[in-house]
């Protein structure tokens, strides 16, 4: 499903967060949106949702207004996962509040998936690392198979192995259940592992976008200073 | 102009504040009869307030049945009227102390962990994730925990009743000296059906301002973990003071 966002704004109190932001969300494709932290690129991801209103503008899921809220997964910045359930109850959370039981098979192929040990299947968030939260955290997204995902900062709070990690699992994840990923994030290396095309948002505007293969090679004052430290590191190299 | 201008601007909250609480109440009534229900959910909300909160209401219902006939003895036997003590006692605690003590007390115990619990669903986006796994925060959060303290405090304002007219019997009759059956005649024979369901019609809309008032709080609380001590606090406050002013309201309906 294309997601159509068209003349986008959003202030909080005098503060404008984003301003007159329109971009085309393509149909299984991998969309990264980029920027410094606290440029709204949550806020954007959450009013895409409909997680909260936008000031002006619309968003369109294919040619519908409305989201189909059973069509979409969502992986949190910090998981938010519910610190009260076990991690079998946060993956399958939607057939555990419906009183169906019968959950335990599908939630253990879930957790393949994501690389998680069985073992881990009555422990509490509590209880496992910040790692593993996020790939519970991306089982309980992925286990109504939804069409579209959003992913929220996802290897925010993860080493550089683990980050890789999560990388390594959201590319295979999308791929093989033929998913449109939105991944927000600010992290350079994330965005060109996992990304097909950007967007790179700077002051609550559009700055530039394209192809993530081509990133590092486009030409923009605010990009190049965003990408300054990677090419940095790339060159020491 | 100064000073005008925070009046108006605490007047302005208020207001907000107000039509916010009423919004909220609202959209209670418009999912509460609106599928789904979560029945399990509710049903054991209910049982873990009720297990943990007897002891407290225990504790409180006996203490205070026994000072009531120790403070209406010192009254009392100064105009030779120490055979009423019985019936003060069982009057007071159906009527004002046993609806008042107990919902204050749960306003504290349950009434703060409603809040804390919401308040950091908030701030981890648990809330957020509920409604991305298509779950109505009404039906999920705040059904159960209204339905359970509207059910819950009756029960609980009736426990406190009996266990406090037995703390008044215990100080009546091993500390004042009182006869045992005559203690017991008199506290039934004073006891009218309107004095107890007073009580518990009060213990009931206690319970409901509770629970709406610690969720409310909960939902709308501030960023980290300053956002959830004030969602608490603000919980425990304003629903003690409603509790009092409420207790006038419905004493002047049932006088």
């Amino acid at each position: 499903m294309n997601i159509e966002i068209k003349n986008l704004s959003k202030s909080f109190g005098e503060v404008s967060v984003l301003k007159n932001i329109s971009m085309n969300i393509k149909d299984k494709k991998s969309t990264i949106i980029l920027g410094k932290s606290g440029c709204g690129k949550s806020v954007l991801l959450k009013i895409i949702y409909q997680l909260i209103n936008c000031d002006e503008g619309e968003v369109f899921y294919g040619k519908n207004k409305e989201i189909d809220i059973d069509t979409f997964g969502m992986l949190f910045q910090y998981g938010a996962l519910f610190d009260s359930l076990t991690v079998a109850q946060n993956i399958a959370f939607i057939d555990h509040i419906n009183g169906i039981t019968s959950y335990k098979n599908k939630v253990l192929l879930s957790m393949k998936d994501v690389g998680l040990d069985s073992i881990n299947y009555d422990k509490f968030p509590s209880e496992i690392s910040g790692g593993m939260k996020k790939r519970v955290a991306l089982a309980r997204a992925i286990y109504k198979n939804p069409k579209v995902i959003f992913l929220d900062e996802p290897t925010t709070g993860l080493d550089p192995i683990n980050s890789d990690m999560i990388n390594e699992l959201i590319l295979r994840i999308i791929k093989k259940k033929k998913m449109t990923a939105i991944t927000i994030t600010h992290d350079i290396q994330s965005a060109l592992k996992t990304g097909d095309e950007f967007f790179f948002i700077n002051d609550g505007i559009v700055e530039c976008h394209g192809n993530c293969s081509e990133m590092l090679k486009i030409k923009n004052l605010k990009l190049d200073e965003f990408l300054a430290g990677v090419k940095k590191l790339q060159k020491t190299r | 102009m100064d000073f005008i201008e925070k009046i108006g601007k605490i007047f302005f909250y208020l207001i907000f504040s107000i039509g916010k609480i009423i919004h909220f109440i609202f959209f209670f009534f418009k999912y509460s009869f609106k599928p789904k229900f979560y029945l399990k959910n509710n049903l054991k909300y209910f049982v873990d307030i009720f297990i943990s909160s007897i002891p407290i209401i225990a504790l409180t219902g006996f203490f205070s049945g026994m000072v009531l006939a120790l403070q209406s003895y010192t009254g009392f036997s100064r105009f030779s009227a120490e055979s009423a003590i019985p019936n003060i006692v069982v009057l007071t605690l159906t009527r004002e102390l046993g609806p008042v003590l107990t919902a204050l007390m749960i306003s504290a115990r349950v009434g703060s962990s409603i809040a804390a619990e919401i308040a950091t669903m908030r701030v981890t986006e648990q809330i957020d994730a509920l409604k991305t796994l298509n779950t109505n925060f009404y039906n999920y959060l705040v059904t159960p925990r209204v339905l359970s303290l509207t059910l819950a405090l009756p029960i609980f304002v009736t426990l406190v009743d009996f266990i406090g007219v037995m703390g008044g019997y215990i100080v009546s009759v091993f500390r004042l000296g009182f006869n045992e059956n005559i203690y017991l005649m008199n506290t039934l024979n004073f006891l009218s059906f309107t004095d107890y369901f007073s009580g518990i019609v009060k213990a009931s809309i206690f319970g409901f301002i509770i629970a709406i008032v610690s969720c409310y709080n909960g939902l709308y609380s501030g960023k980290g973990s300053f956002g959830v001590g004030t969602a608490t606090t603000n919980a425990v406050v304003t629903s003690s003071i409603l509790i009092l002013i409420f207790n006038y309201i419905l004493t002047e309906l049932f006088f």
